[in-house]
């Protein structure tokens, strides 16, 4: 495994962190005042630091170095977690989030934006309210008593910060005092490259050191494992550093180890000990090759070059600091009653730790190979399908074993298929908390105050429909926010919460997931979107229409309501996009709104994009499929009911309304002339726009789920049809791309770029 | 610690005893076994605790055998690494007659 594949599971994983930190964040904000969901979210941060400490990565260790002092006060309760500190964490945790793409992909991030927050989260850990904070930015003036990393090419300023507002009101760690060290490594320590060798030597340059090396387990040559850790280590260090000053210094080994610290009492410490304790010498320059040998052997010379090398290399531990000077506190104060109470403490957090961990198993798996599986099963089910069919065309009389063979195979096949689609799954939550930043940044843009509500975030559909759900998403919240809601004065005026609310839910329908999204805002203003239609020619003046029509128009494209063009939305490439990127998956949206009370947008989207329920039918001799999703009606045409117009044109009359009669025979040249509509069926088809189109086909020969295949990835790409499958006998069917299909039925000839492939 | 009439074998370390070298170490001990060793830590740079832990191992098992497992030369930064560790060398060290 070279560094780069390591460096991609660090960012997996940061990606897993942040998605924790945000939902705990989320949790925090909604009052959830548990112990763990702090620690969790502390952990989140704290693991992004080590992990980007050990990669290099400094301008992300020095801010998230930062969040983890704030953080920490929040665990400690020496700041609490109301709405406005929350609001900076959450901003903050964007902030992380965008240092950690630029960190993997390049790019850059919004210095004074990530600056400004620094300040905040500086301030806050000062114990300072965020309003302060912004009206007047905190002034520095205090030395650094911690080293920061150098300022990267990018110039990226990593902010000093100050601990020593917390360590005066600490006295324990001014007072030079000795703690009693049990350092018991685990085998994992050495594996992961590290060396108790090195450590012990971090420890002793922090104050005078005398050690016990433990050897009960060594066990004897023959049977013993070189690779295992056998020794242990009692130490006695008296050092004016404190403890968290030690702790640092096992901060990358906390788990790899089982660590000890406790706080000895008095002077006796280290001298009456029953065990021989060996005093280590404190020149050891010579074992460290990366600092210059340190010619005083005096105390305060070796102090300083162990300042200067943790300045250098060991900005993370720098950071330990802060994160450990509220269990320092504790143990502090805690010792006066037991010298033993870290112990449980930190066992108890180990367990919790190893719970949380336990809690899913899961491994990761290369997408390409779940797809190739998919690809292969669905190859399984065509042939199933071919042999199914060709047994019932030879077998005369009816063999029950093969038959009843073949029903169980076809079970088996259907099962295989439902349970590989089921790897594909996954639950929308990642795209929900991605709209929780959305939401976030458009309420601070607009100045308007917002509640994202979230449900059903665990209902699962297929990863392809996840990853394109995220921009039409993106469109709608910022349009529900931008749009939907109002002023916070308005709000008030209208008797409402100041704070809007916005809902986004999912749910799963008969085979199909559901998204809605819903606001409490004013509503569509018909009047307006009414009048903008006419003003861009979208209607006629004098049209007719019903209030579900008006808001339909909001997805016409070229359609915009607001007043002037902000960043945010109006530029007229909308809900137009939104709808052609829904229907694009198979899926359809639509509006309801009420005025004064909000719009809903509901979305109805197919699990999957591997399978498809489609109608086959034949034209001109030929096998289609049409999507069943946007399949309205079917219906036997009259003679009566058929209505020339124009040249070429047919209209037929459903229902005392006209609709355009689409000939799909010839849009495809399957025939030079026109068929007869009596003699055929007619699928009443939703199009593009919401206008309904009755699409002309000979005959309807069944409903069938059918295994998509790209056509573009196995032939090229065919204007009118989206993709193709095979059928039972084996022939191929294509499936039709009805959007297309009816765009070239206005008179618009078939482009390639016109169609929107259901399939991926 | 007696010795016996056995030829002493020697031993002498790699200047890097790191994680790498405790599986060799070990190994290399374990063929001498059964003879008195003398051990050349004079090149040794760098101690990691995993071959203290071979060597100690290898101490005690020598001890038991009766056989005489001694350091000949040590390099300073062996010393200093088995003082910083808490591992006494010093029973151990060849005494020169």
């Amino acid at each position: 495994m070279d560094m780069n594949e390591i460096k991609e599971i660090f960012f997996q994983e940061c990606e897993e962190q942040l998605a924790e930190l945000e939902s705990g964040l989320l949790k925090l904000n909604d009052g959830d005042r548990d112990p763990e969901t702090v620690n969790a979210v502390f952990r989140a941060v704290h693991s992004i630091k080590g992990g980007a400490g050990a990669f290099g990565l400094d301008d992300l260790v020095s801010f998230a170095h930062v969040f983890e002092t704030t953080l920490d006060c929040v665990r400690s309760n020496r700041l609490e977690p109301n709405q406005d500190v929350l609001k900076v964490m959450l901003k903050s945790a964007d902030v992380l989030a965008d240092l950690t793409n630029a960190a993997r992909d390049g790019g850059s991030v919004d210095e004074a934006r990530s600056r400004q927050l620094i300040k905040e989260l500086e301030a806050l850990a000062n114990g300072e309210l965020p309003q302060a904070a912004a009206a007047e930015p905190v002034a520095k003036s205090t030395p650094t008593a911690a080293p920061v990393p150098a300022v990267n090419e990018e110039g990226f300023q990593p902010v000093a910060f100050s601990f020593d507002d917390f360590e005066a009101s600490e006295p324990p760690a001014i007072v030079p005092s000795t703690f009693e060290i049990l350092f018991r490594p685990k085998s994992e320590l050495y594996a992961k490259g590290n060396d108790a060798t090195l450590l012990l030597r971090d420890l002793s340059r922090l104050g005078e050191m005398s050690i016990h090396c433990d050897m009960d387990e060594l066990p004897a040559l023959g049977s013993m494992n070189p690779e295992a850790a056998y020794f242990a280590w009692k130490i006695s260090l008296k050092t004016d550093k404190g403890e968290e000053a030690i702790r640092s210094v096992f901060e990358f080994a906390e788990w790899d180890c089982e660590l000890d610290v406790t706080l000895a009492g008095g002077d006796h410490a280290g001298a009456g000990e029953e065990l021989p304790m060996q005093p280590v010498p404190f020149d050891l320059s010579l074992l460290d090759e990366e600092v210059p040998a340190s010619t005083g052997a005096a105390e305060d010379d070796e102090q300083l070059a162990a300042q200067q090398r943790e300045a250098r290399d060991n900005a993370v531990s720098a950071a330990a600091t802060a994160s450990n000077v509220l269990q320092m506190a504790q143990t502090a104060r805690a010792s006066a009653e037991s010298t033993k109470c870290v112990a449980p403490a930190s066992a108890a957090q180990a367990a919790a730790q190893q719970a949380a961990s336990a809690a899913t198993p899961t491994i990761r798996v290369d997408l390409d190979r779940v797809d190739r599986l998919i690809n292969l099963v669905g190859e399984l089910v065509i042939n199933q399908a071919m042999l199914s069919q060709s047994v019932i065309e030879n077998d005369t009389n009816g063999t029950s074993s093969i038959n009843m063979g073949l029903e169980e195979l076809q079970q088996l096949t259907r099962e295989i298929q439902d349970s590989v689609m089921a790897i594909r799954a996954q639950p929308v939550k990642p795209v929900f908390q991605r709209m929780s930043r959305i939401v976030r940044e458009i309420a601070d843009m607009t100045g308007k105050s917002v509640r994202l509500v979230t449900e059903g975030e665990n209902t699962e559909v297929d990863k392809t429909v996840i990853d394109k759900l995220a921009g039409p998403l993106t469109h709608m919240i910022r349009n529900a926010v931008d749009h939907g809601l109002e002023t916070p004065e308005k709000r008030v005026a209208a008797g409402k919460n100041p704070e809007g609310t916005v809902r986004l839910t999912a749910k799963h329908r008969s085979g199909r997931i559901v998204i809605e999204l819903a606001d409490d805002g004013a509503g569509i203003n018909r009047e307006k979107v009414r009048q903008k239609a006419i003003d861009n020619d979208l209607i006629a003046a004098d049209a007719n229409l019903s209030d579900e029509e008006i808001d339909n128009l909001i997805f016409h494209a070229g359609f915009s309501t607001a007043d002037k063009i902000s960043d945010i939305s109006g530029r007229g490439v909308g809900m137009d996009v939104v709808k052609r990127s829904i229907q694009a998956l198979g899926g359809r949206i639509n509006i309801s709104s009420k005025p004064g009370q909000g719009s809903v947008f509901t979305m109805s989207l197919p699990l999957t994009l591997a399978v498809l329920d489609g109608m086959v039918v034949t034209v001109a001799n030929q096998t289609l499929v049409v999507p069943l999703t946007a399949i309205v009606e079917t219906l036997q045409p009259e003679a009566s009911a058929i209505h020339s117009f124009g040249a070429s044109q047919r209209l037929i009359s459903i229902r005392n309304s006209f609709c355009p009669l689409v000939d799909v025979g010839r849009i495809l040249n399957f025939r030079a002339v026109q068929a007869n509509p009596v003699e055929g069926v007619a699928l009443l088809v939703e199009s593009e726009g919401g206008g309904q189109r009755a699409l002309m086909v000979d005959a309807i020969q069944g409903q069938r789920q059918v295994v998509i295949k790209s056509l573009e990835a196995n032939y090229t790409h065919v204007p009118g049809i989206a993709a193709a499958t095979i059928l039972g006998d084996g022939r191929v069917a294509l499936i039709l791309d009805v959007d297309a299909i009816v765009a070239a039925s206005r008179g618009q000839s078939l482009k390639p770029e016109m169609s929107l492939a259901a399939a991926g | 610690m007696a010795s016996r009439n056995t030829a002493k074998k020697s031993l002498k370390l790699a200047p890097v005893l790191d994680l790498n070298e405790a599986t060799a170490l070990h190994e290399r001990l374990l063929t001498l076994k059964g003879s008195p060793v003398e051990i050349d830590a004079s090149a040794v740079e760098r101690v990691g605790t995993l071959c203290a832990q071979v060597l100690m191992a290898g101490a005690r098992s020598w001890e038991e055998d009766r056989l005489s497992f001694t350091f000949a030369k040590v390099s300073d930064a062996f010393v200093k690494t088995t003082q910083l560790i808490g591992v006494d060398i010093a029973p151990l060290m060849a005494k020169e007659i």
